[in-house]
């Protein structure tokens, strides 16, 4: 699972100026021919790290995003349950491990990378800064914020760097578990008693703003996101993930009965696109910022399982094998 | 607020939140990459790669990280660094072409032989050659395997891989077991007709 709505970072497309402008225009074509990038082609500075960001951020969100589901395996309402949902926190980390080798193949190393998600320097999705209070909320994840991660993960897959996409590719096979697992968890709650439909219906309340977070504020097409969606870097707007998420998980949600609480949530039917109460996203930028509710708990538990693997890492090591920039 | 989260509440802590230790060089071992083979009989392809302080624990690695599915029939392993890589091409251009005649040397071994046919795509085992060393294989690839066409190529020394052994075959005779892993296994038809109904009906 994976939230979208990358915050790219503000370099200078002057940066692309100082660029080798034949070997550029090459790169350009090649792209323009649907030919992917691989990683021992000549790339731009700004493509590789942009590129090392977003698939970074991604592996990050991995990690992070198992949290809040991983704390309800022990308590998930039986044993199918159970099973299920400790194959999707092992999916979901093994989906971490493809997304940070794809990273590697750019420069970054493992190392950095782990290093960089601990003291804050790396963002993951802003969505698992939210705690997961029932089972219901869980449930949620499991289903939506899952749904709208395949939205972004398929938008994508059709990027332009070779590693990135065939990992998505991979894990876009995987979520489809993830979604129909959660889907089904949600029919159960919506079909059972009263309880549990509040249940899910108070997980949907605390949710729905941080969903609607999770595709990112509107983002004005600047030079700078122009040339990334030239290269192949940035798929889509925001907006049109976001836009494609509602049509195709309103009417699932209305179907089982629950209200999404926005009064203003409605298509319009001659623009086809959906209107809704502009997010507050004043507090999405506080939460990105460390001002969430689970932000510091989040990065300690990764710091923590850091710090206590350390000697099995240590007593593994060895010397025979070297590190190598992976090829593919 | 107070942590729900039983590995904040319950284990001793250590360390100084938000402070990352230095880490010793290899902190997350030697990469290795993966080939699997997606069915019987069809040739094996690169899949990704794998951190791992030794072959045999990549082999497992491998395993965990990319066949939890029915994602293949057989899968092998080898260090990232014995995989001798040719240039890479666009366009139209053919790799074989930069590929000069390399004389013949040493004692012949087997070397296995992978193309990558298509940018994007994975590369591909094409089959093996007897050459003297890396780079003789991939001049004796050119003669063997060269039909057009194709963007790069890796040649790997037979004996540096850790293959699946015939015993081990099994491995994956238990995911079929496994359908709680199985999007199939989750059918929520019955249940939402059935509620939308008696929903119906109120």
């Amino acid at each position: 699972m994976y939230g979208g709505g990358n915050t790219f970072e503000g370099v200078k497309t002057d940066s692309v100026a100082k660029e080798d402008l034949v070997k550029l225009a090459e790169f350009e074509a090649r792209i323009a021919r649907g030919e992917k990038i691989e990683p021992a082609d000549w790339m731009p500075e700004l493509y590789r790290k942009q590129l090392i960001r977003m698939i970074e951020q991604h592996g990050h969100s991995e990690i992070i995003g198992a949290l809040p589901e991983g704390t309800w395996i022990t308590r998930a309402p039986g044993f199918k349950r159970k099973m299920a949902l400790m194959a999707k926190v092992q999916d979901e980390v093994g989906h971490a491990q493809l997304l940070y080798s794809a990273a590697e193949t750019l420069g970054k190393s493992r190392e950095q990378m782990i290093d960089d998600l601990i003291t804050g320097k790396s963002k993951y999705s802003n969505i698992f800064n939210y705690p997961t209070f029932t089972w219901a909320d869980c449930c949620f994840i499991s289903w939506l914020v899952d749904a709208g991660a395949i939205v972004n993960q398929l938008a994508n897959a059709k990027g332009s760097y070779g590693p990135y996409c065939r990992a998505l590719e991979r894990i876009c096979a995987e979520e489809s578990f993830h979604l129909k697992y959660g889907h089904h968890c949600v029919i159960y709650l919506a079909a059972g008693t009263t309880k549990q439909r509040q249940m899910f219906q108070e997980a949907l309340n605390r949710w729905w703003p941080p969903m609607m977070h999770f595709f990112g504020p509107s983002d004005k097409i600047s030079t700078h996101t122009e040339v990334l969606m030239r290269w192949k870097v940035k798929m889509g707007t925001n907006d049109e993930m976001r836009n494609q998420f509602l049509d195709m998980y309103v009417p699932k949600i209305r179907e089982l009965g629950f209200t999404i609480p926005d009064p203003n949530l409605k298509k319009n039917t001659t623009t086809n696109k959906w209107e809704y109460t502009e997010p507050d996203w004043e507090e999405f930028k506080r939460v990105i910022n460390g001002g969430g509710p689970c932000n510091k708990e989040r990065l300690e538990v990764r710091r923590i399982a850091e710090e206590r693997g350390k000697w099995v890492r240590e007593a593994l090591k060895s010397s025979t094998t070297a590190y190598v920039t992976p090829l593919a | 607020m107070d942590s729900l989260d039983p590995r904040v509440l319950r284990l001793p802590k250590v360390g100084e939140p938000g402070v990352v230790q230095p880490k010793v060089a290899l902190d997350q071992f030697g990469s290795f990459e993966v080939f699997v083979q997606p069915r019987e009989g069809k040739p094996f392809q690169h899949e990704g790669i794998v951190h791992s302080p030794n072959i045999e624990l990549a082999y497992v690695l491998a395993k965990e990280t990319f066949t939890r599915r029915f994602t293949c029939t057989s899968l092998y392993v080898v260090e990232t660094r014995n995989v001798f890589v040719s240039p890479l091409t666009d366009g139209n251009r053919n790799v074989y072409d930069l590929i000069a005649a390399v004389p013949a040397s040493g004692e012949k071994e087997d070397y296995e032989v992978y193309h990558l046919q298509k940018r994007g795509k994975q590369h591909v085992h094409v089959g093996s050659v007897k050459a003297g060393g890396l780079e003789e294989a991939m001049s004796m690839a050119k003669l063997a395997f060269n039909a057009g066409g194709i963007y790069n190529v890796w040649t790997i020394r037979h004996s540096d891989i850790r293959f699946t052994k015939p015993e081990e075959l099994d491995l994956w005779t238990t995911l079929p077991e496994k359908r709680f892993r199985d999007a199939a296994d989750y059918k929520g038809g019955d249940k939402l007709k059935n509620f939308l109904e008696k929903r119906k009906m109120l």
